[in-house]
């Protein structure tokens, strides 16, 4: 079974530290909330500023998980085993993107520099004491060490010189060629887009069209890390991280195994039920983990043979599991709706209960898609063996009830978002430490906790550029433009619909969701707000597209994570993972088309009182 | 031309949007079309905290801040924001009025020019109950606009129960319980529609909401001097219209908010001392850490020159 933590071998003392800080990073912030509900509760005292604290710690968390990433070469990138080059070609093109990392890796560092020595003059500090300037020092730290770690990936010394190289180009690109900035954009994105395909990391290529973008309209590049820290320390974004931990902890302690035997107890007797087992089993892990992917790598290895015994065809196994590594999408608490609710002012409780819908949508189509395939395979159906469910559920129970702890917490008015989080990542850890026992809190523990970490470093440094790209865009008054120039050349409603459809389809094709959030969601609200979409709709419709985009090529996460875990070709998993796009893009178009599905979206709840 | 990026986070089509509109076209003019504006309304370019951080950078440059943002600067702005201080418009108006040099020298020491002055509004209490006196409000969960840290440490030592959260999660919050009151201007309390959910409103003005325009030392130090005579009279035109605006939206958006179910609690006199002594003590333990004392010292002596000066009336 694959368990989470593995790889983060800390080799050197520096490494150790890196981890070490990390993970008690990571790990306060899910303590420090608890530890204020209680003493709130029972001693009628508090920690005091809390919520500045867990803020400032998602930065830290973020950044040096950040670092830890590419110091593990685990930055998400769009090309893994995408474009087979012949060696020696190979070895010239990777050496050229390891040069151009560097050189943006340099100029995010110097932008955030800049920052946070501007940042010297605010007045502003965390939880009452400490200047803010000192908690945004980690973004300068964080991207030289990264740069200085491309320069050392790169190869052996005559390598890493020429790497190296890209710090004095971005200088002199940044200091000598002003003058000509509007020359160098489209060759410089022509450079971005070529290193993308041949494996740079998506933050940099992000970073680095953020980078030229402002440079060439004389805007100071520190613009990048203001819109960074922005996302990063705003009030829901700590829930993030927060509940990817929950995940991670959740399968380290062996909770897919559990849940794995209980829905076969309860639904293998079904025509379908094994498919359907998988489907329920993986929205559950999906809705903890998000966009993460550890669905599929957790749950992929587990119930790939388990499929493929009782008689399912191999190729519709892996299918469904690529499909369904994001099937849990829309349901509570997933990090892709938090983030869109960040992002566009929604009310995040709300998008959960209009997600309920469309997110049962999704799940029925792939189980009605499984039941079929079930019963032409003529799967072998164990007898329901009540003993076993009741075994099962017994076993699974405190699992069970975290859905339940979470969602009372936040509808019952107990608890904030975040608070709820805290609280599952508190609840988790004592269940497999303590309850069950599989995760060894010393000896597992620790490489579970930095694992985690690493790949919210990943998303984090995707998340924070991206945010740099999009404040360019609204600089650049580009959503108001795009909104007049709809407004005045699309007749109707459906007409925009159809339009939105098509465009978020290429978007989920070419850009993980965070960063099509992050990018795509400012772009698109003023249109829809002028065709009248209901935010709710368009969060619905917004969310379901991009979550067909985990199964799109070229960029398709789970794609990427299913041919890494089941070892096979990336083509032979577009294939597998075709027919369910063709099921899930039925849902897109009823969400789309038929608004009475998104509960809440009929109209503003309450009354609608205006001064004007 | 110089292109002016300004920022704020009203919508656009409101009052702030309008003023900064009718000073963009003043400036137009005023410059013979070598100054144009662009305006980011709507929280587009981000809260008033990112305002301030863009105006730093040099992306933005100017803005339209509220207390929030203006303390981020000057935290001696919060000295005029303290609980329960002003009987009357004019009363807040001459200490403001006679604070506006200091914190103008302060503002300009740290980068900004202050090209006008003005108020958001009094925040009151709302509640899911009928709140009359302090001890009405402390068992209620509170929610306080854009309060830091600090704030909530001074709300939590005075008894109060205050809650720090995303003004996006306020009407959720509000409907699950987990807030219970919330100190906002009448106007926002309308146009997020918060009111429905804590129809109780208190009959006093808790504190004034200070704002102001300013735009960055080095931009303005750039207009030629022979134009800033006329910008800055634009400004202030500005500045007085939004004042007598804002004014009248607040008293309309209690009548309106009264015809959808607000109930008004009005406060006998004898419990106003109360109130006082409530709230206060909590900002006045900030007076020293937030609140630089000189400032604090400032509003008050100014209060009492000013009752002093209208004893007789
Ligand atoms: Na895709
Ligand atoms: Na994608």
């Amino acid at each position: 079974m694959w368990v989470p933590g593995g790889s983060q071998r800390a080799a050197t003392p520096w490494s150790r530290a890196e981890n070490a800080l990390a993970g008690a990073a990571l790990v306060l912030m899910g303590l420090l909330p608890v530890a204020e509900l209680v003493l709130r509760a029972f001693f009628r005292t508090g920690v005091p500023g809390v919520s500045g604290y867990v803020s400032h710690l998602t930065l830290w968390v973020g950044f040096l998980g950040a670092m830890i990433a590419s110091r593990e070469r685990l930055h998400l990138n769009l090309s893994t085993g995408m474009v087979a080059l012949p060696a020696a070609f190979d070895r010239v093109t990777s050496l050229l993107a390891a040069a151009l990392s560097v050189a943006v890796g340099a100029g995010l560092a110097w932008a955030s520099l800049r920052f946070v020595l501007i940042e010297m003059d605010s007045a502003a500090r965390v939880a009452g004491w400490l200047p803010v300037w000192m908690a945004e020092a980690i973004l300068p730290v964080a991207f030289t060490v990264m740069t200085l770690r491309f320069v050392v990936q790169a190869g052996g010394w005559r390598e890493r010189a020429f790497a190296a190289l890209g710090i004095p180009a971005a200088a002199a690109i940044g200091f000598l060629l002003a003058p000509y900035a509007s020359y160098v954009v489209w060759p410089a994105i022509a450079a971005l887009v070529a290193a993308a395909l041949v494996g740079a990391p998506i933050f940099v290529v992000l970073g680095g069209a953020a980078l030229v973008l402002f440079f060439a309209g004389g805007v100071p590049v520190a613009a990048i890390p203001v819109e960074t820290y922005r996302i990063v320390v705003s009030p829901t974004i700590p829930v993030i991280p927060l509940f990817t931990l929950t995940g991670y902890l959740l399968a380290a302690g062996g909770a897919s195994r559990r849940l794995v035997r209980l829905f076969r107890a309860l639904l293998g007797w079904m025509p379908g039920g094994l498919a359907i087992a998988t489907t329920l089993v993986c929205a559950f892990f999906t809705t903890f983990t998000g966009a993460s992917g550890v669905t599929i790598l957790a749950l992929g290895g587990l119930l790939l043979p388990v499929l493929v015994k009782s008689g399912y065809p191999k190729r519709f196994s892996a299918g469904l599991l690529t499909a369904t590594g994001s099937i849990g999408l829309l349901f509570p608490p997933s990090l892709a709706v938090i983030l869109y609710g960040v992002v566009a002012h929604v009310p995040i409780p709300d998008l959960f209960v209009a997600g309920i819908i469309p997110g049962f949508l999704m799940i029925a189509a792939v189980c009605v898609f499984g039941v079929h395939k079930g019963i032409r395979a003529r799967v072998e159906r164990p007898r329901f063996d009540a003993r076993e469910a009741a075994a099962a559920l017994w076993e699974s129970k405190w699992e069970l009830l975290l859905p339940v702890v979470v969602l009372v917490g936040i509808f019952g008015g107990f608890s904030t978002l975040t608070e709820a989080a805290a609280i599952a990542v508190v609840y988790t850890l004592v269940v497999e430490t303590l309850v069950h026992r599989e995760l060894h809190p010393t000896r597992e523990l620790p490489g579970v906790v930095v694992s985690c970490a690493t790949l919210i470093g990943g998303v984090f440094a995707i998340l924070g550029v991206a945010m740099g790209l999009t404040n360019y865009l609204v600089d650049a008054e580009v959503p108001m433009k795009a909104a007049a120039w709809v407004e005045a050349h699309v007749e109707s409603r459906v007409l925009f619909l159809l339009a939105l459809n098509v465009f978020l389809l290429v978007v989920g094709c070419l850009m993980d969701i965070f960063s099509a959030i992050v990018v795509v969601v400012p772009l698109i609200m003023p249109i829809s707000q002028v065709f009248g979409i209901h935010p709710l709709h368009l969060g619905m419709i917004f969310l379901v597209n991009l979550e067909l985009g985990y199964l799109t090529p070229p960029v398709g996460m789970n794609l990427f994570l299913a041919a890494f875990r089941f070892e096979r070709p990336l083509i032979e998993v577009y294939r597998s993972a075709l027919p369910f796009v063709l099921v899930l893009a039925l849902v897109v178009v009823l969400v789309t088309y038929v608004p009475g599905l998104v509960i809440g979206a009929g109209g503003p709840g309450g009354l609608v009182a205006r001064l004007d | 031309a110089k292109t002016i990026k300004i920022g704020t986070i009203a919508p656009t089509g409101s009052v702030w949007y309008e003023a900064i509109r009718d000073m963009a076209e003043a400036w137009t003019k005023a410059s013979g079309g070598e100054i144009d504006f662009k305006i980011y309304a709507g929280g587009v370019a981000g809260d008033e905290p990112d305002l301030v951080r863009k105006m730093r950078i040099g992306q933005l440059h100017a803005a339209i801040l509220t207390v929030e943002g203006l303390a981020d600067i000057a935290p001696e702005v919060l000295a005029v924001q303290t609980s329960m201080t002003f009987a009357s418009d004019e009363e807040l108006e001459y200490v403001q009025e006679h604070m506006a040099p200091m914190l103008e020298a302060i503002m300009e020491n740290r980068g900004f020019k202050v090209l006008n002055w003005g108020n958001v509004g009094w925040a009151r209490f709302f509640a899911k109950k009928p709140v009359v006196s302090p001890e009405d409000l402390k068992p209620l969960r509170l929610f306080l606009w854009s309060a830091d840290d600090a704030y909530i440490e001074a709300w939590k030592a005075a008894g109060y129960h205050p809650v720090s959260l995303a003004a996006t999660d306020m009407h959720t919050a509000l409907q699950s319980g987990l807030v219970e009151a919330f100190a906002t201007p009448p106007l926002a309390a309308l146009s997020f529609q918060w009111f429905a959910l804590a129809p109780h409103m208190t009959g006093i003005r808790w504190a004034p909401l200070p704002g102001a325009t300013v735009i960055t030392k080095s931009v303005w130090d750039s207009f030629p001097d022979d134009v800033k005579p006329a910008l800055l009279a634009a400004a202030r035109e500005a500045g007085e219209y939004l004042q007598r605006e804002v004014r009248k939206l607040d008293d309309e958006a209690i009548e309106v908010m009264k015809k959808h179910g607000l109930v008004v609690h009005r406060v006998p006199p004898e419990l106003v001392p109360q109130w006082e002594r409530s709230t206060r003590a909590g900002s006045d333990k900030l007076i020293g850490s937030l609140v630089p004392p000189e400032a604090a010292a400032e509003v008050a002596r100014l209060r009492e020159e000013y009752r002093n000066l209208h004893r007789g009336q």
